[in-house]
């Protein structure tokens, strides 16, 4: 029984990571309307902005995830202004094809920059563990999951509780009537690109701890945050969470109980994806 | 007038090709043009789909798939011309499944669900026993034709000339009318009684066969298959890549877009071995961005 729980705990951390990730996706498809397949590897680069600082610096990598967030947010930021402000009224196929090419760039710069390896950022209290509830706890998947969690407390807080958050939502909804309104719609999809930037980054400070950084680390993120948001639904918030936490459970009691399941577990997010999608396809037209 | 032109010299050029006194390096140019025919087969079969409006992520499985199925039917004593059919078949079939679950989905939702597939597959070839399909340690392809450069270069020829007349059946066909209305808006061409799912499964097989043929030639001339490279997204993305800067829905546009990228990609890969895909991705953004009709849009213009 003591298995199940720690299994179930395991799965619990990991899902915080996964919202992360997913809850920036879903700031870009839901207010922007444009598909990000180049958020994994954002969150990549944040992996290799922490290994650099951890290595060069010694930076802590919680203080590199002050770093990641404010240079990610510069880079999202950049990027709408160059590259997506202008496919905006294009036909989907090439917003896709776009951020595509741009994950590319990103993944084979960084395989030019750092090669195929993978690197660790080796925290000096990366081996120590806390007991919570009789169970023995990873110290950095904990501070990792209290990191995501307030960082997603602040996400919805912006969105649900600010004027910006309002304005984001009033242009999600309706980019014409908000901009009959008034509302500098180029500057809100500015700062929403640049957010959701951000919260990949700091998740990539995360997985450069839990996990590595390398060049192909972001496609496993960005599939993986495409189930998510997939099973949440377009512009659900609070379903990401909820979606974050399936997979992450489904994926972490695959690996215990199912045999040979570690790469098994690789293949769990597909076979969401495709149940939902599925549901989703035959249930209705929409 | 350009267009006529330009197809009858890259034809004979294709045709003389191997006779051509190319000096010392003759092997290797003769290697380079080989894959440049193979991935306008690819790219061309990729962009029969996505006359249909659909973005195919899952091109490399497909390919993938060819090359495993030949290479293992070849292990098992067939004879090569039948594990060249059957593999085409198998690819196809196997599209024909994935269609069938993944056709009545659009846009992104479409493409995710290719992306995922190409990576679920890759990940079931790695898990299959090594004695069958060598695990994620790969293994080795009987060459054709006994290895002789020539023979593949033409097979690869014949290859390419079947998918031209393929695409060229198309584009003349009903089916030109009912795929460029459903890209332009699925449900009006859904009330119009075009029987959007089933052009669309059409189209998903064909591009399949021909990418499983490819992947075959492909397999038997590297002599070596791995689940990582053969699957790998790289596939995918110069099919698309390679289309799109050509110009998407045209015959043409995928030949030359492969003669340019494919030269300089493997011109690239001697220099660059990590990371010479960097080219593509900048490729792919510039031709997005400046030229959403590619190179055939270039030359239109002009005529005009």
């Amino acid at each position: 029984m003591n298995l199940f729980f720690e299994t179930f705990l395991a799965g619990l951390l990991q899902s915080g990571i996964y919202a992360l990730v997913a809850s920036g996706l879903a700031l870009s498809v839901g207010v922007i309307h444009i598909v990000n397949f180049a958020h994994g590897e954002f969150l990549m680069v944040g992996a290799f902005l922490s290994w650099g600082l951890f290595t060069w610096l010694g930076m802590d990598p919680l203080l590199s995830a002050v770093v990641a967030a404010i240079a990610m947010f510069a880079g999202g930021a950049l990027t709408y202004r160059t590259t997506i402000k202008h496919v905006l009224l294009a036909p989907e196929l090439n917003q896709m094809l776009l951020t595509f090419g741009i994950s590319i760039i990103l993944q084979n710069l960084a395989l030019l920059i750092f090669g195929g390896n993978t690197r660790l950022v080796n925290t000096p209290y990366q081996g120590e563990a806390v007991a919570v509830l009789g169970l023995s706890v990873g110290l950095t998947k904990l501070m990792a999951f209290g990191l995501a969690l307030v960082l997603l407390i602040g996400l919805y807080l912006m969105l649900y509780r600010s004027g910006l958050g309002r304005s984001m939502r009033a242009v999600a909804q309706n980019r014409l009537g908000a901009q009959i309104i008034g509302l500098d719609v180029h500057r809100i999809y500015l700062i929403a690109f640049g957010i959701a930037s951000a919260l990949a980054g700091v998740a990539g400070v995360l997985v450069s701890v839990l996990l590595f950084a390398s060049p192909t680390v972001g496609l496993v993120y960005t599939l993986k945050a495409f189930a998510i948001i997939v099973m949440a639904g377009l512009g659900n918030m609070t379903g990401v969470l909820w979606a974050s936490l399936l997979l992450a459970l489904s994926e972490a009691y695959v690996q215990t109980y199912v045999p040979n399941g570690g790469r098994l577990s690789e293949a769990v997010f597909f076979l969401l994806i495709f149940g939902t999608l599925v549901f989703r396809a035959y249930r209705g037209a929409k | 007038m350009i267009r006529k032109v330009l197809s009858v010299v890259l034809a004979v050029l294709a045709v003389v090709f191997p006779f051509l006194p190319l000096g010392d390096r003759a092997a290797f140019i003769l290697q380079i043009a080989n894959f440049t025919v193979i991935t306008a087969v690819l790219s061309l079969s990729w962009d029969i789909l996505a006359r249909t409006g659909q973005l195919s992520l899952a091109h490399a499985a497909f390919y993938g798939i060819g090359a495993y199925s030949y290479t293992i039917l070849m292990a098992h004593a067939t004879p090569w011309w039948l594990a060249i059919l059957l593999s085409g078949l198998i690819a196809g079939l196997l599209s024909l499944i994935l269609g069938a679950v993944t056709l009545r989905l659009q846009g992104m939702y479409f493409a995710i669900a290719t992306l995922a597939f190409a990576e679920v597959i890759k990940t079931v070839i790695q898990n299959l026993p090594d004695a069958f399909a060598g695990g994620s340690t790969g293994m080795l392809v009987p060459a054709l034709f006994n290895g002789q450069a020539n023979a593949q270069y033409y097979a690869a020829v014949v290859l390419l000339a079947v998918t031209l007349l393929v695409s060229i059946w198309v584009r003349n066909s009903k089916m030109h009318y009912a795929f460029t209305a459903i890209r332009q808006g699925e449900q009006v061409a859904r009330v119009l009684g075009v029987s959007a799912s089933r052009y669309k499964l059409t189209a998903f097989f064909i591009s399949s066969v021909l990418a499983g043929l490819a992947g075959v030639l492909y397999a038997s001339k590297t002599f070596f298959i791995i689940p990582g490279e053969t699957f790998s997204l790289s596939v995918s993305v110069s099919s698309l890549t390679t289309a799109i800067f050509g110009g998407l829905y045209t015959t043409l546009g995928p030949v030359i877009g492969s003669v340019i990228l494919t030269t300089l990609e493997e011109l690239l890969r001697l220099r660059i071995p990590n990371g010479y895909l960097v080219v593509y991705g900048i490729m792919l953004v510039l031709t997005i961005l400046y030229l959403p009709r590619g190179i055939m849009g270039l030359l239109e213009r002009k005529k005009s």
